[in-house]
């Protein structure tokens, strides 16, 4: 049987109605949302991973009626009003950190819930925190590269511009 | 796959988490951090009518620390919590050691601590950390408050001695006494996101007669395994030997009952357990005769 759950969803109060056994994965994509991929399913590839209430989680392990009351951003909230990107999405595509894109979306979220955390981190510790996000194309290089110039740029601009929240 | 139907209920409180838990029976199954469980009903290995999840249950949440007493661990405390939690920085290094090796940063703001030794998979992280700081199990159900040594805890491969419609509330780990070191060594293929070939903890304390020593686990028997004869051929030596470190990591593997199965051979796990033994012992001793105490 169908439930309402209600949370904000980049900056935006949203409604939504899901069966209990709806992951937030399949909720989201089915709203429109698709920047989260449906990867494995199960936990391991990172290409679901979102940002709930500051913490990156995959969202294929998030049942949607968990995320009551709850703020979820995606990387579609990262874009400015005005479409600028987010230096982060910015950084990804200076540096050639996308190939085929699948990883990306993931990849950035995780990557920004740490440098709220992180603002100033060394490689390894990026290294670290990407550990749950699989890339099969660009062989992480160019991804670590992203971040650091990212850290870089928000720490210049002293704050998480385009940010919803 | 899609997970089959299922109701979920999520209680406000303990009281009705256990009346809930009561009323379904059988039928119900518990979630808290939910990265187990769910994978699980993905793969239809288990089929719960209903899902009580425990995540909305305030007194289930956070981690507190007195010295006199040690570490208690509230059943929702994620992984993450308990590994950058700062006094078990510095007092449970090998909890803060498996923390840090369990799946990746991610599954770790989600994964609870209470709940991987729950699932009481062999190859749990947390489980030999349990074992060697020698957890009690907080419980509350039907019949009431009790509590229940690690040791008698799991009782086989994903099976544990909770009666029908008890949770765990929390765990406590007594603080080690006088100076302590401990740390875990997982074997694994790689970093992130990888069960354990081979899991070892070990915690040394510097006792009235000289350094005691702890061992346990994990990935190589059905239930959690202390080495209690290794322990005894290492008691009261502060800096183990070659000759010693032998003995005892031969003993350690005559504890141990491991499998072959996908992750690694049993010959191999059990060649590991003696290389681990030696390594966590050394490691330990090292720094409990350093300044160095964790």
């Amino acid at each position: 049987m169908k439930r309402d759950v209600n949370f904000i969803l980049n900056g935006r109060p949203v409604t939504l109605s899901v069966e209990p056994r709806t992951t937030l994965l399949r909720a989201l994509r089915e709203y429109g949302v698709t920047s989260v991929k449906r990867g494995c399913e199960e936990g391991e590839c990172g290409t679901c991973t979102l940002v709930i209430d500051d913490l990156a989680q995959k969202s294929c392990m998030v049942l949607a009626l968990e995320v009551e009351g709850k703020s979820v951003l995606t990387v579609e909230g990262l874009v400015a009003p005005n479409g600028d990107l987010h230096p982060l999405q910015q950084a990804f595509v200076e540096e050639g950190a996308i190939q085929c894109g699948f990883c990306t979306p993931g990849m950035i979220m995780t990557a920004y819930a740490f440098l709220r955390k992180n603002p100033d981190p060394t490689e390894a510790e990026v290294r670290e925190a990407l550990a749950g996000n699989l890339c099969r194309c660009t062989g992480y290089i160019p991804i670590f590269r992203a971040v650091m110039k990212a850290a870089k740029t928000m720490r210049e601009l002293g704050s998480h511009p385009g940010a919803a929240r | 796959m899609s997970m089959l139907a299922f109701e979920l209920e999520r209680p406000r409180d303990l009281a009705s988490a256990v009346e809930s838990l009561g009323r379904h029976g059988s039928r119900a199954m518990l979630k808290a951090g939910g990265t187990d469980v769910i994978v699980w009903m993905h793969k239809h290995a288990v089929q719960p009518e209903v899902l009580v999840d425990l995540s909305e249950v305030p007194e289930l949440g956070g981690i507190s620390f007195y010295p006199h007493r040690g570490i208690k661990i509230g059943a929702m405390a994620t992984v993450n919590q308990v590994g950058t939690h700062e006094d078990a920085r510095v007092h449970y290094g090998a909890l803060v050691d498996a923390c840090l090796s369990h799946s990746d940063p991610l599954i770790r703001n989600k994964a609870t601590v209470v709940g991987n030794v729950c699932a009481a998979v062999p190859s749990g992280d947390l489980i030999p950390a349990f074992s060697v700081y020698e957890a009690v199990m907080h419980v509350y159900g039907p019949g009431g408050e009790r509590d229940i040594a690690f040791a008698d805890f799991i009782t086989g491969p994903r099976k544990n001695s909770l009666a029908p419609g008890e949770i765990v509330v929390s765990a406590t780990l007594p603080m080690p006494s006088g100076r302590s070191a401990a740390c875990y060594i997982k074997l694994g293929r790689r970093n992130a996101l990888d069960l354990a070939q081979v899991g070892v903890a070990c915690l040394a304390m510097q006792g009235s007669k000289g350094a005691e020593y702890r061992l346990a686990y994990g990935a190589v028997s059905p239930r959690p395994v202390r080495a209690a004869e290794a322990e005894d051929i290492l008691a009261g030596s502060e800096s183990p030997d070659e000759a010693l470190l032998d003995r005892a990591a031969k003993a350690a593997a005559a504890a141990v009952n491991p499998i072959t199965d996908v992750r690694a051979g049993r010959e191999y796990r059990l060649s590991m357990v003696e290389e681990l033994t030696r390594r966590a012992v050394s490691i330990c001793a090292e720094r409990l005769t350093g300044r160095e105490s964790r």
